[in-house]
């Protein structure tokens, strides 16, 4: 019998992460060389928004599942119990507000909640995947990691970046000595800087005694990046080696095709367009930095110092619209927490990411202040097999 | 404890202050034009401006000094490359730059790029890049100078057979280092795989995009690449057949060439046309291929030892090259796409050349060339048999003259640093 999957997302139209995300069990993805039909089907649907162009009446009609006006309806398919094998909350895209931080109040942790509530009423749970970030809110995270342990069932969640095709293919080993850490990112906060802020993750928890939590961050903006950089808190080689996997330098490669050595040749400054740095500190000692760098690149790249190792580096990949191919990545993990039972790496990366991601847009409101950060004190091994797209 | 000579004299020069060990290699770089996003720029770029390689913005360790162009447009930029890099001058003839303005060959090698540009077509629809006719001019100085210095050509070697072989012997007689081809057998490929070495392949193909004679030899490469490595390596082809329009789809059906391969290599590609509106990434089916794919060209050819390969022109369907093929022992496909951060709006570098050049360099630091120039002088012979083909109506074209023998590079040669 195929796993039944009751959906749970925002809005439903072209592109919109539910689309690309749900149509893969509906019509199949690319997967180690062959189009790969899951055995699961979408049981049920709860759209929380329906702008113009919404497909979720139409994939319903085709494909043979019902809406629901709530998300406890929906998990019970209309019944009085629990009636799906595993639930995708896809709470990004659609029209919801934003705090004094900056964060779009996406309803993922109201909606876990929820689902928690049916749990718990009907005496049975079921495995749970969350897009993205658990919540803009770290204490709403740790609520759903918290539920998710007492009742027993895995949580799968966070980007597609740690899950993408890597150039190059590489993998840092298992307890290694990272030194320090930099990530180049671009795009919007709060969307795309969570996605920065995880790739950047799924890499240095690979260290040598794990995750250990993060002691403190600090956001800051415009010309004191280039100072941190100046000052050494940020280390210029390491984005000379981030950068060299870019494929999308701005500027005069834009112009006339050029390749450019941005940290060296002065461009780097004029380009960006108002450039933020998040310095995360851990317990640990590791110090790593995100440099969101608009007008720059437009693309994902890591690189870090390794004991031994010298400096390793790589692109995150993000495959182009429409295909998203790294959705399908993504989505193939999805599919093996559904079948397995067990999430193949561990939530409480995005734990420690969501929380970051909000402290740092917390430091930036607070006049871009050094913050304290115990409650980030989220301990976890990363898995021991690689979980990126490699074969 | 006794010391050799040898260490003696590395031990009393490790005194002495630093010294240049040799003269950086001068280089000439002879083009037919030079424009944004032209493969001049994309190449004579990298040795001028640099690249990121390995994890850092490589300069590489040489220095190119000459620059021909043949056709200076509106548009040209090798004049402001050369007013930025003094180091580089621009001459009027190939013999010039090739001699820096003397009278003998004054350079370490040679970057020759006939690729863009206006020249004429031929019945067959070939462009006729003059890479034979600047070649001869190449290899006048060497003779005249009783010099030759290693060879690089970007692509096929001629769009003529005939030239494309002289070409290679005249490498082989005057035995100068000579490598060319494409970027896509060295550039990033996902999954990042390689061809077990002596693979015994039964049938192998690759789904491309682009047009007849221009990036049909991309997907030819894409192809040679990974069945050079097969069991006994390369033994030739004995003949090329075409298809395009309907008896494309014909031939499809007739199972010309394995669906099963065809499909693997489609769920390699990242930018699959979606066959219905309102999906952003659905498999499609002949009918939508069919719908999709306006000029569909297929170049199906037997090598000497029995494997066939096909290559699959499907302009409108993707827009990136993926291969598959069928191996002894492996239930399923082997694939993967050969990837091209293709600056068509997806990027904005072209950084597939930058693992090309690389090849280059490192052919003229060492006078050898990386991999074999047999693979190319192949892809020639099967991109002209290709058009011949098509220009014969799509009839079989037996190719006796593509008996080429070689074994393939030791170590593989594709981007995974």
């Amino acid at each position: 019998m195929p796993k039944r999957i009751a959906v749970i997302t925002t809005v439903y139209r072209y592109l919109s992460h539910a689309q690309h995300e749900a149509d893969r069990i509906l019509v199949g993805y690319p997967y180690q060389g062959r189009w790969h039909r899951p055995d699961m089907k979408i049981a049920s649907l709860y759209v929380d928004q329906k702008p113009e162009k919404d497909l979720s009446v139409l994939r319903a009609v085709e494909f043979g599942f019902q809406l629901y006006p709530t998300i406890a309806e929906t998990l019970r398919c209309g019944g009085d119990k629990l009636a799906v094998d595993g639930v995708m909350i896809i709470g990004e895209h659609g029209d919801y507000p934003r705090n004094e931080k900056g964060q779009i109040l996406y309803p993922r942790y109201e909606w876990f909640k929820q689902c928690v509530d049916v749990f718990e009423k009907d005496g049975r749970a079921v495995p749970v995947f969350n897009d993205k970030n658990l919540s803009y809110s770290f204490e709403k995270a740790k609520w759903m990691v918290d539920a998710s342990r007492r009742l027993d069932f895995p949580v799968l969640a966070g980007s597609s970046l740690p899950v993408t095709w890597r150039l190059p293919d590489i993998e840092l080993a298992l307890d290694c000595e990272i030194e320090e850490a930099l990530m180049v990112g671009e795009g919007e906060s709060d969307a795309m800087d969570y996605h920065a802020l995880e790739a950047l993750q799924c890499m240095v928890e690979r260290r040598k005694g794990g995750e250990t939590g993060v002691k403190s961050v600090q956001l800051v903006e415009d010309e004191a990046v280039w100072k941190a950089g100046d000052a050494g808190r940020w280390s210029k080689e390491l984005l000379t080696a981030a950068l060299s996997r870019s494929d999308t330098p701005q500027g005069l490669t834009v112009k006339d095709g050029r390749t450019q050595d941005l940290v060296h040749n002065g461009e780097l400054a004029r380009l960006a367009k108002n450039p933020w740095a998040y310095f995360i500190e851990y317990t640990d000692g590791l110090k790593a930095t995100l440099l969101m760098l608009n007008g720059v690149v437009t693309d994902f790249n890591f690189a870090a110092r390794v004991k031994g190792m010298g400096v390793q580096s790589t692109q995150f990949l993000l495959t182009p619209e429409p295909n998203v191919t790294y959705s399908a990545c993504l989505i193939g993990k999805v599919e093996e927490m559904f079948t397995t039972g067990k999430a193949p790496y561990p939530v409480e990366r995005t734990l420690i990411v969501s929380g970051i991601l909000e402290s740092c847009l917390t430091s930036r409101i607070q006049g871009h202040k050094p913050l304290e950060t115990p409650h980030l004190d989220v301990h976890y091994r990363a898995p021991r097999e690689s979980q990126h797209c490699r074969t | 404890m006794q010391v050799s000579r040898r260490e003696f004299i590395a031990g009393a020069a490790s005194l002495l202050p630093a010294q240049p060990v040799a003269a950086r290699s001068k280089l000439a770089a002879i083009c037919t034009i030079y424009f944004r996003m032209s493969h001049s720029q994309h190449i004579v770029d990298r040795f001028l401006d640099g690249y990121g390689w390995n994890g850092t913005h490589h300069h590489p360790p040489m220095d190119l000094v000459a620059l021909y162009v043949d056709q200076i447009g509106k548009d040209d930029l090798s004049r402001e490359r050369a007013a930025r890099h003094p180091e580089m001058k621009m001459y009027p003839s190939i013999a010039e730059a090739l001699t820096l303005g003397g009278s003998k060959l004054a350079v370490d090698g040679v970057v020759l790029v006939g690729e863009h540009g206006h020249y004429e077509r031929n019945e067959k629809g070939q462009t006729k890049y003059p890479r034979y006719e600047f070649f001869e001019q190449i290899v006048k100085v060497f003779r005249d100078s009783g010099r030759s210095v290693p060879v690089f050509n970007d692509k096929h070697l001629s769009w003529n057979w005939d030239w494309a072989k002289e070409m290679y012997d005249t490498s082989r007689s005057m035995g100068f280092a000579f490598m060319a081809g494409s970027s896509l057998p060295v550039t990033w490929r996902t999954p990042s795989v390689e061809m077990p070495a002596g693979a015994k392949i039964r049938e192998a193909l690759s789904v491309c995009y682009g047009g007849v004679d221009s990036y049909d030899f991309h997907g030819l490469e894409t192809i040679q690449c990974m069945v050079e490595r097969r069991h006994g390596g390369e033994s030739g082809v004995k003949w090329v057949q075409a298809y395009r329009g309907e008896d494309f789809w014909k031939a499809c059906q007739d199972g010309v060439w394995s669906r099963d391969l065809m499909d693997a290599a489609l769920c390699r590609s990242h930018t699959l046309k979606p066959a219905r509106p309102s999906f952003n990434d659905i498999f499609p089916t002949v009918y939508n291929m069919r719908r999709l794919v306006k000029d569909p060209v297929a170049y199906h050819y037997q090598h000497a030892d029995g494997v066939a390969c096909t290559m699959l022109l499907m302009d409108g369907l993707v827009r990136d090259f993926n291969f598959a093929a069928r191996i002894d022992g492996r239930a399923e496909p082997f694939s993967t796409q050969m990837y091209l951060p293709m600056p068509d709006g997806r990027t904005t570098l072209a950084n597939f050349f930058s693992p090309l050049v690389n090849n280059m360099e490192q052919m003229f630091l060492t006078g050898k060339p990386t991999y074999p120039v047999e693979r190319t002088l192949l892809t020639t012979g099967l991109t002209a048999a290709g058009v011949e083909s098509l220009y014969r109506n799509q009839t079989r074209v037996a190719t006796p003259h593509l008996g080429i023998h070689y074994q393939p590079a030791t170590e593989s040669t594709y981007w995974r640093t």
